[in-house]
């Protein structure tokens, strides 16, 4: 096994930096989860096959689970825990509470991540555009209904 | 029924908020100080047996804190029931698929423990391996365990009537194999556990659950310890869909490495661990025969099922029975003869997975339209002949005492218009139907009922303590409701203490279909105790009598005469100040047949009550490529009582979503011998959002005379009849029936070309 | 799971890279968008002393038009490379190929280079060290059988990607450097078709930049891709089509690449004969897609059956080759 020297990067999450001596085969991933303690970013797959990483790298949804950490260096990284906390939702985590769009909430913080970025880029997305958007997110408890729905309701035309 | 101010609403839960921020823990999140990670080191051997492990390189590591084995287990052996005890954690003897536990490692951090698993050493003694039922039950074939000679595990047999008269007096009768392999449940959090001692040596433990209480006892008989000393905690749970209710290995071994370094150990599985070492559902082949008069009523059934089981029983008695179960319930059938066999092969554990038995199902249904196809009688009119009606028994002797069966045919094929598009489509373009019924309870002797206890605060509020556990379906949201909606509070005013052995009375929980049933009417019952004591201090108050007084939005009144009211927190405060503090206590137990018994008696009241639900699906085939375009779907099922409509909801689009887009047209396991080759959502390959049709849910209420507010159980009949109509629909689009599943294009491909090879 | 530990270098120049891949040869592995690599280090199917990230070499980056051709540098990611309008302008199929590979959130860290340079893939060998440990090493391992194919001693693992077929329908052209020396090569020749080395790129090169020539005349392209679900997975069956018009109307050029069905993407030389020389609404698209029939080498080592996916390669073919006709008809040719 190599013994690696740990790497000093430097990581801007929700708008902080965090300064951390990290194992270079540490991926963005399992830093945010067990460095920083944000757990809202989680493995379900460990193959980049399902979404449940899925975090904001300068406002694009990528795999939190096959990037490494110190590719994040420079970057603007934004987890669920960078949008809204209870009783302050982001409007879009509203919508999800508020048309059911959540059941066991495992895949949830990566649903409402990526359709944040596909409102940031397409006000006024089209149900074909959501399901698109979503179609590497899976969820295994709504059948996606009502996460589409939540989403057209957070979008310009659903206000 | 008195009218509802918060029960029928489809209010938003309780749970989600937290969720959709990320503060939710579920076990992985979970941090304790100085906690360790551990890791299972597994058998790459389908059966060996067990010569020598040597440790000691492992334990030398620095950085590894504690190292298991078999010698550190009690050699207790699990099984759901006594006759079924085979499974021992950590085995001493001998390994029985790729996967088994056979020691773990607890260490300062993951590559520390990933690196001790390779100084582990285990001398294994290859043996025969047996990979599929066919080998399994040849004779002279090695014995998985020596217990259960031709390796079968269980043999179910049901006979009711005279199926021979019935076939005898038939119209018409036709016989059907179909098979399946097995699918898995890919819930989205896979496993994991955290336990950790205290110094008194009482046991924290959390896991992804579908029942605290059905943990914790496995978990007390395992490491002798007494029930008060195991506290399985509540948690955020990930999905269960049946692949959770059991105690698992991971349970016990993490909880070993605990007491043993003396420290907190979390183990997280990997998709590949949670998919190979908790349950995968079972394949199965099923040969159904069956009978009909003239008008396609069905006159006698004989049916024989062998389901490969896996490695060890698990379930095994109820997974082999439900499949069965659940069609005599939805159909009428008074001569029928069931042969069950689960078979055992060196392969990863099989459990009860949401779709009991899609073969099964989907065989039963197809049969339906073939038969009624050579009658000319059309596959509604097939369901509508030969639907289970309220006031019934099935043919095991359980009456059904709610039914709304026919009205989700009748409503759900309006609503698609059938009558327009059935034989009037065009080519490859298809309608299908599926009719199935779901148990709401099984019988579980003293762990079959829930308990609940109410307290109140005195400026009004209220807690609720239940062993309800919620795996994201919602049950939390229930208790709230219902004890809000009962006590005349809102559902702010109330916390919800569940799904915490220390503290919440037992509970059967969530794996049987009964937490609204039995659970939901233990909190009923326990909120109707305690608003009878504070009514008596209101009475007082208002100078009227108890029973001429009602409570809504914290104000207790007198029927009809809503300004002679008094805050409802000023009640609770007279109880006070008389020393008579008012709590709550309310307890369910269905009423159910307790010598009833899977193998040895599988007759009587086997739930209180049943839920009856039907499908559509109109599909559309390429017949260049053989791929499936589910257009719409209709899912209609009665619930007995919609608690939350939009809840209710979620429930029928997931279900139709795993039971027939998944179930039937991309999930399915591969093997290289006892090697799964798609453990993974990279191969394995679930629904995506773009995949999903419309899905128009139906609600269908019968109002249960026994349930809580007349509700029976809404998460798991749509899945199974949306796996009949997706099977009906395709054969129905092009023309052949197919009985192999699920119905991937190569399979609908040949089919086609098969038919016009005989035109 | 945790990845293999190793040591992480990024260089800020193509130059360091390539001094820095000599200086390690063989002992490093270059990650670009990482969801090749990272997967396949996570299941130890790989591993390295060093890995070398391209993150910071800005030369890597960027879609340009040059007179004649269209240069993609190899770091481009394949959201980039599908929503460029210069790609789907001028080449649809490189557009359509990258906009189907796998997901959105893939698509924003994949790179054209990484998708073009992907291993081989099979059920029995992509698994954890768990499952390769229940079976004897195969071939692709440096072992002696072959899991999927009792008996075979050739390895037949198969080669998905998406863009390989497009860019090699559309005459691509590769450029690899090394420390001291550059080549350029047709995208075709990267391909060895050994699934055991499927790459015939050494450990010490590059990939830098694709270059793709823009035809003079009227010419058209298509991508079509079968999947079983409508996102995420790889190809079962994937074909490109590519045709060119010669000054009097006549298909002068035509170019059939076949996805998804063996070690590497293949070529089907004899369906040109049944549209070259030909107008585009005399062109026999159906007898040039039966062609694919004889150079689709499958196995069954993915998830759908052999003989499916060989019918599969002639409707994906028939399918591109009718909208790259299509395409041309449409231009009033």
């Amino acid at each position: 096994m190599v013994k690696a020297e740990k790497k000093k990067i430097n990581l801007r999450v929700n708008g902080e930096v965090h300064t951390l001596l990290v194992a270079p085969h540490l991926t963005l991933l399992e830093v945010l989860r067990e460095e920083l303690h944000l757990t809202g970013a989680k493995e379900s797959c460990g193959r980049g096959a399902c979404g449940t990483c899925t975090v904001l790298l300068d406002g694009e949804p990528v795999r939190s689970c096959l990037l490494l950490a110190a590719e994040a260096e420079g970057r603007q990284v934004t987890t669920i825990e960078g949008l809204g906390r209870q009783g302050a939702l982001h409007p879009i985590q509203e919508a999800f509470v508020a048309h059911h769009a959540v059941q066991c909430g495992f895949c949830t913080p990566g649903m409402v991540l990526t359709a944040k970025a596909l409102l940031d880029k397409t006000p006024d997305p089209t149900d074909e555009e959501i399901r698109l958007a979503l179609s590497g997110n899976i969820c295994r408890c709504t059948g996606y209904a009502k996460i589409v729905e939540a989403v057209k309701a957070a979008s310009d035309k659903g206000k | 029924m008195e009218e509802l101010s918060i029960i029928g609403k489809s209010a938003g839960r309780v749970d989600t908020a937290a969720k959709a921020t990320g503060e939710a823990l579920y076990t992985a999140d979970l941090s304790l100080p100085r906690m360790l990670v551990g890791k299972v080191l597994r058998s790459p051997f389908a059966h060996a047996r067990i010569r020598a492990i040597d440790t000691s390189r492992a334990e030398r590591l620095p950085g590894v804190k504690a190292v298991v084995t078999s010698a550190d287990s009690t050699g207790e052996k699990w099984g759901v029931f006594r006759y079924t005890q085979d499974q021992a954690f950590l085995p001493p003897d001998k390994v029985r698929f790729i996967g088994e536990e056979v020691a773990a490692v607890a260490a300062i951090d993951e590559d520390t423990a990933l690196e001790a698993l390779t100084l582990i050493k285990v001398d294994y003694e290859e043996l025969p391996a047996l990979f599929t039922m066919e080998e399994a039950m040849r004779p002279g074939a090695v014995l998985i365990h020596d217990s259960n000679p031709g390796n079968i595990n269980v043999h179910v047999k049901i006979d009711v009537g005279s199926v021979e008269k019935g076939f005898s007096v038939s119209y018409h009768v036709r016989e059907d194999t179909f098979t399946a392999p097995e699918e898995s449940y890919f819930q989205a959090e896979p496993y994991a556990v955290a336990a950790s001692f205290d110094s008194t040596g009482n046991l924290e433990i959390w896991m992804p659950n579908a029942g605290p209480h059905l943990k914790a006892k496995p978990l007390s008989n395992c490491l002798r310890m007494p029930l008060n000393k195991v506290r399985v905690r509540k948690i955020t749970i990930g999905g269960a869909f049946g692949g959770r209710s059991e105690i698992s290995p991971a349970d016990v071994i993490c909880a070993l490495l605990s007491r043993k370094a003396g420290l907190p150990v979390r183990i997280v599985y990997t998709r590949e661990e949670n998919t190979v070492a908790t349950r995968l559902a079972h394949s199965m082949t099923a040969t159904i025969k069956t009978g009909v008069d003239r008008e396609g009523r069905v006159l006698a059934r004989d049916i024989t099922c062998h389901m490969d089981g896996g490695a060890y029983s698990s379930t095994g008695p109820i997974a082999t029975s439900v499949p069965f179960l659940c069609m005599e319930q939805a159909y009428r059938m008074e001569n029928v003869r069931y042969n069950g066999y689960r078979v055992f092969t060196n392969k990863p554990i099989r459990g009860m997975f949401r779709t009991h038995g899609r073969a099964f199902a989907c065989g039963v249904d197809l049969q339906l339209d073939m038969i009624g196809l050579e009658l000319g009688i059309d596959p509604v009119t097939m369901r509508l002949r030969n639907a289970r009606q309220a006031g019934d028994y099935t043919p095991t002797r359980s009456l059904v005492p709610s039914c709304a069966m026919t009205e989700t045919i009748e409503r759900a094929a309006s609503a698609a218009r059938w009558k327009e598009k059935w034989g009037k489509l065009p080519p490859f373009h298809g309608i299908g139907i599926g009719c199935n019924s779901v148990q709401t309870g099984f019988p579980m002797g003293i762990r079959g009922g829930s308990s609940a206890f109410i307290k109140f605060n005195e400026d009004g509020g209220a807690t609720v303590i239940s062993g309800v556990v919620d795996n994201g379906q919602g049950n939390e949201n229930m208790l709230v409701q219902i004890a809000a909606e009962e006590l005349g509070i809102l559902p702010e005013d109330i916390q919800l203490i569940n799904a915490d052995t220390e503290v919440t009375p037992s509970d059967p929980g969530s794996y049987s279909m009964c937490e609204t049933f039995v659970g939901g009417n233990a909190v009923r019952l326990a909120a109707i105790d305690a608003k009878k004591k504070i009514f008596k201090f209101a009475a007082r108050a208002l100078e009227a009598n108890p029973d001429d007084l009602t409570a809504r939005g914290r104000k207790i009144f007198v029927k009809g005469e809503p300004e002679r009211s008094i805050p409802f927190a000023r009640a609770i405060r007279m109880a006070l100040a008389k020393g008579e503090p008012v709590s709550g206590e309310g307890s369910y137990w269905p009423k159910v047949d307790s010598r009833r018994e899977w193998v040895e008696n599988p007759s009587g009241q086997l739930s209180e009550t049943f839920s009856f639900g039907t499908t559509i699906a109109e599909v559309k085939i390429d017949p260049e490529t053989g791929l499936v375009d589910v257009l719409e779907t209709w899912a209609s099922q009665d619930v007995g009582f919609a608690l939350n409509p939009k809840v209710i909801e979620g429930q029928f689009e997931g279900g139709l979503t795993m039971g027939g887009q998944g179930g039937m047209l991309t999930e399915y396991h591969l093997w290289d011998g006892g090697r799964l080759l798609n453990p993974d959502q990279a191969e394995y390959r679930l629904p995506l959002a773009p995949d999903m049709p419309k899905i128009n849910s139906i609600i269908v209420e019968s109002h249960d005379p026994a349930g809580p507010y007349g509700a029976k159980e809404a998460g798991m009949s749509i899945a199974m009849s949306a796996a009949q109509a997706y099977v009906s629909a395709v054969c129905n689009a092009i023309g052949v029936p197919i009985k192999e599943y699920p119905l991937t294009p190569d399979k609908i491909i040949a089919a086609i070309e098969k038919k016009s090879k005989k035109a | 799971m945790r990845l293999p530990s190793f040591q992480y270098l990024s260089p800020g120049t193509v130059k360091e890279a390539l001094e820095t891949i000599a200086a390690h040869k063989g002992k490093v592995l270059i990650v670009a968008g990482g969801t090749d690599i990272v997967n396949r280090l996570r299941q130890r199917l790989v591993s390295a002393p060093y890995v070398m990230s391209l993150k910071a070499i800005s030369e890597l980056k960027g879609i340009k038009k040059n007179k004649g051709e269209l240069v993609i540098s190899a770091g481009t990611t394949l959201r980039e490379v599908a929503a460029s309008p210069e790609v789907s302008g001028l080449f649809p199929a490189l557009s359509q190929s990258a906009s189907c590979t796998a997901a959105p959130p893939i698509r924003n860290m994949a790179t054209i280079g990484g998708n073009l340079l992907q291993d081989t893939r099979c059920l029995f060998y992509n698994q954890s060290e768990l499952f390769r440990k229940a079976a004897p090493a195969c071939l692709k391992q440096g072992g002696r059988v072959c899991a999927a194919v009792k008996g075979a001693t050739r390895c037949l693992s198969v080669y998905q990607g998406d863009l390989a077929p497009a860019l090699i329908a559309c005459n691509a052209k590769a450029v690899l450097k090394k420390a001291g020396s550059s080549r350029t090569v047709q995208v075709a020749d990267i391909f060895s078709n050994k699934g055991k080395r499927p790459l015939a790129v050494e450990e010490d090169e590059l990939l830098t930049r694709i270059v793709i020539p823009i035809p003079s005349g009227p010419y058209s392209c298509a991508y079509e891709k079968l999947r079983l679900r409508k996102g995420l997975d790889y190809p079962f069956a994937s074909a490109a089509a590519f045709l060119s018009l010669s000054a009097k109307g006549v298909i002068d050029r035509a170019r059939v690449v076949l996805g998804a069905c063996g070690p590497a993407p293949v070529l089907v030389e004899d369906a040109a004969a049944f549209l070259v020389g030909r107008k585009p609404g005399d062109a026999d698209g159906l007898s040039a897609a039966r062609c694919a029939l004889k150079v689709c080498r499958v196995v069954e080592n993915v998830a759908l059956p052999a003989s499916y996916r060989k019918k599969m390669a002639v409707v994906m073919a028939g399918r591109a080759i009718g909208e790259a006709l299509g395409q041309l008809s449409g231009a009033g040719a």
